[in-house]
């Protein structure tokens, strides 16, 4: 007896069942759009529509008619993009040149930046939203190659992915193949989290890129902006100082702070094969935080240092010695500019060990050295430094370079640092977005030797302050917690399992 | 202080292999170190310094292979360089006599290869050309010099060495034009 063959039809073969004839028509010429506005190969063109696809059917499953969805993934978004060859390529910044120099497997410059929705993430239009996003921000949608003298950023034409959040946050990425990302995109219930390698941008860069992504995933789901405007128009053209070297503007000044302290005290556990051990989360109130702050008279950013310092003392068994943190600072509040490239130098607030007893013994001495070693005087010095530094290095191949940065990055490290504190600030975003948001978090890459790296973000009524562990003793998380505690300070701790070493 | 689970459980091999490459690494730097030791102690030809570039051309291929330009061009490229630099070594220290021939045509043979890898995927691979152009460019260096002061029968393997080369360096130019200008200046900024 004949088997009869059964036809077995994809669940957009089924969509386009229920679709009527007008629409199948729009439908139709929709795709034509779409092939006029891609160049991209065979296969990731089949890609591109396949995400198109499956965006659809997440439209109907919203309950959005067919128009509508059409209308919110109209070609226009897709702008010339994928419709030109790549010709842009970008020497990396100042900033950035250590970064492929100092990696080694499994130890690579990587940090996160998340944001918490209040539903579940929809994957098929948070792919759309990175599609549409990715080229007003040209300089993330590149490979990492290798020059004769130093690494570059060259233009990827390709459709990039999102995927869904399934190791341990901040592994490395694998930036070698042909064309491969040097950022993830990625999903995990209400979360969305992007990972940058630090070579394409800082924290605040990588905060302007989450931000337009959740716009514009916010926009496909149906949320109008009430003031148009008020975030950038990801279908305008991209300004060159969005992508500029920002290094080159700084003062001339006729002394350049170098980068070599004595070392500082670890914390004492040992570190762990696997980087980071874990991610921990401490949500607090802004408000409390600030109010805990303003009881000690400091700023958020002092009061939180001195509780790393109280903390990372009770997590040592050494009993000389200074621990210092290190402070990020972001060099646009002194040279105004719109770059998305890195921009930020760094400071180290130091303390002897006997003198980290209480928070209001040592907040002044914080303080002061925040205010001298942050300013624009010494970030101008660094600056300087680092542009001498990069200017004597240019002409010397990079298979000489490389190898002798390695083993001085290996060697020295982060070893003049016991923490570091990278503070984000308040992130705004315009009504009625900040609606369906409920909070954000920043983590920090790996350190070689320093056993914690902290981060603090906040967003609406939560600071976020993020632990990137790298040792199994909990003692410095555990300290931390009972000390903003004790400030009146309430904590929902969240995190990661800690990893398999 | 009650922590509570908002990550996935990241899955088993990324820790084996993170487990496998720290298992592998003593044995090579042992190997490595203890070969040399063991040449120097009983003397003879240099036979450690052979063993000591094969472990570093495992080493580097597989189970620590480049982070930056790890694709099809980068990788042959760089197999071919590491066994021309072996059989330099062999020649050299080990069995003299052969490497002049030998080595010539490891490299054109490489870079016939290679084209065939480059031309048959050409909008990929034109973004990888920098090592392929560096080998291309050394060969024919290699050709002229070798040719110039090697007077032996042998000479064949250079002057077709040359000639591949040559063909390979023209058919980049001729098909990628103003493409393989903003290539090489690209590789060689040094901003």
């Amino acid at each position: 007896m004949k088997q009869k063959k059964k036809i077995s039809m994809s669940p957009y073969d089924l969509y386009l069942h229920t679709l009527s004839t007008p629409e199948l028509t729009a439908l139709s010429s929709f795709w034509e759009e779409v092939d006029s506005h891609c160049t991209l190969s065979k296969k990731e063109k089949l890609r591109l529509r396949a995400d198109y696809e499956s965006a659809l059917l997440a439209f109907a499953a919203l309950g959005v008619p067919v128009g509508a969805a059409l209308a919110r993934m109209g070609v226009r978004h897709l702008g010339g993009f994928y419709a030109r060859p790549a010709v842009l390529w970008y020497p990396l910044d100042d900033a950035a040149k250590i970064y492929p120099l100092s990696m080694k497997q499994g130890q690579m410059a990587v940090f996160r930046l998340s944001v918490y929705f209040k539903e579940d993430v929809v994957p098929a239009l948070l792919q759309m939203a990175l599609t549409f996003t990715i080229k007003r921000f040209p300089s993330f949608a590149t490979t990492v190659k290798k020059g004769f003298f130093w690494h570059y950023l060259d233009t990827a034409k390709r459709r990039f992915v999102i995927e869904p959040d399934t190791g341990y946050p901040c592994r490395p990425l694998k930036v070698g193949r042909s064309g491969s990302q040097s950022f993830r995109v990625m999903y995990f219930h209400k979360r969305v989290s992007v990972e940058f390698f630090h070579i394409l941008t800082d924290g605040t860069g990588g905060m302007v890129f989450l931000k337009a992504l959740t716009t514009e995933y916010l926009r496909l789901l149906g949320v109008e902006l009430a003031e148009p405007g008020s975030v950038p128009d990801l279908d305008a053209v991209s300004d060159a100082e969005e992508t500029a070297n920002e290094f080159d503007r700084a003062d001339q000044t006729e002394k350049s702070a170098g980068f070599m302290e004595k070392s500082a005290l670890q914390m004492s556990g040992s570190l762990s094969r696997a980087r980071p051990y874990r991610v921990l989360h401490f949500k607090m109130d802004s408000d409390a935080l600030k109010a805990a702050a303003k009881g000690k008279s400091s700023t958020v950013t002092s009061y939180l240092l001195s509780q790393l310092f109280l903390a990372g003392r009770y997590a040592t068994d050494e009993l000389q010695g200074e621990m210092s943190i290190q402070v990020p600072v972001n060099m646009r509040k002194f040279y105004p500019s719109k770059t998305v490239r890195n921009f930020a130098m760094y400071c180290g607030v130091r303390l002897p060990l006997q003198r980290i007893t209480k928070a209001e013994d040592i907040l002044p001495e914080i303080s002061r050295q925040l205010e001298e070693k942050a300013s624009r005087q010494a970030m101008s010095e660094m600056m300087n430094a680092t542009r001498k530094m990069v200017g004597a290095l240019r002409f010397i191949p990079l298979f000489i370079k490389a190898p002798a940065a390695r083993m001085v990055y290996g060697f020295l490290g982060d070893k003049i640092f016991s923490n570091t504190l990278s503070n984000l600030g308040v992130v705004q975003l315009p009504a009625p977005l900040d609606g369906y948001i409920d909070s954000m978090d920043f983590v920090l890459g790996t350190a070689l030797t320093n056993r914690a790296g902290c981060s603090l973000v906040t967003f609406g009524h939560t600071a976020t302050l993020s632990i990137a562990k790298m040792t199994a003793d909990p003692s410095f998380e555990e300290r931390l917690y009972d000390l903003l505690q004790a400030d009146g300070i309430d904590i929902t701790v969240e995190g990661s399992a800690p990893c398999e070493d | 202080m009650k922590i509570n689970i908002t990550y996935p459980q990241p899955g088993k091999e990324q820790a084996l292999r993170r487990h496998f490459i720290a298992a592998l690494r003593w044995p090579f730097l042992f190997a490595a170190f203890i070969c040399p030791v063991i040449n120097a102690v009983v003397g003879g030809k240099a036979w450690s310094a052979v063993v000591v570039w094969s472990l570093w051309m495992v080493w580097s291929g597989a189970v620590s292979p480049s982070l930056v330009e790890y694709n099809r061009i980068s990788q042959s490229i760089k197999s071919i360089v590491n066994a021309c630099v072996l059989l330099i070594l062999i020649d050299w220290l080990l069995a003299p006599g052969w490497a002049m021939e030998t080595v010539p045509i490891v490299c054109f043979s490489g870079l016939a290869a290679s084209g065939v890898l480059f031309f048959t995927d050409l909008q990929r691979q034109k973004q990888n050309m920098f090592p392929m152009m560096l080998l291309t460019v050394g060969s024919l260096l290699g050709s002229v010099i070798g040719l110039s002061v090697w007077h032996e029968e042998t000479r064949w393997a250079m002057a077709v060495m040359g000639a591949v080369a040559f063909s390979l360096l023209v058919g980049c130019v001729a098909t990628l034009g103003p493409d393989f200008l903003r290539d090489v200046k690209k590789r060689f900024h040094t901003k």
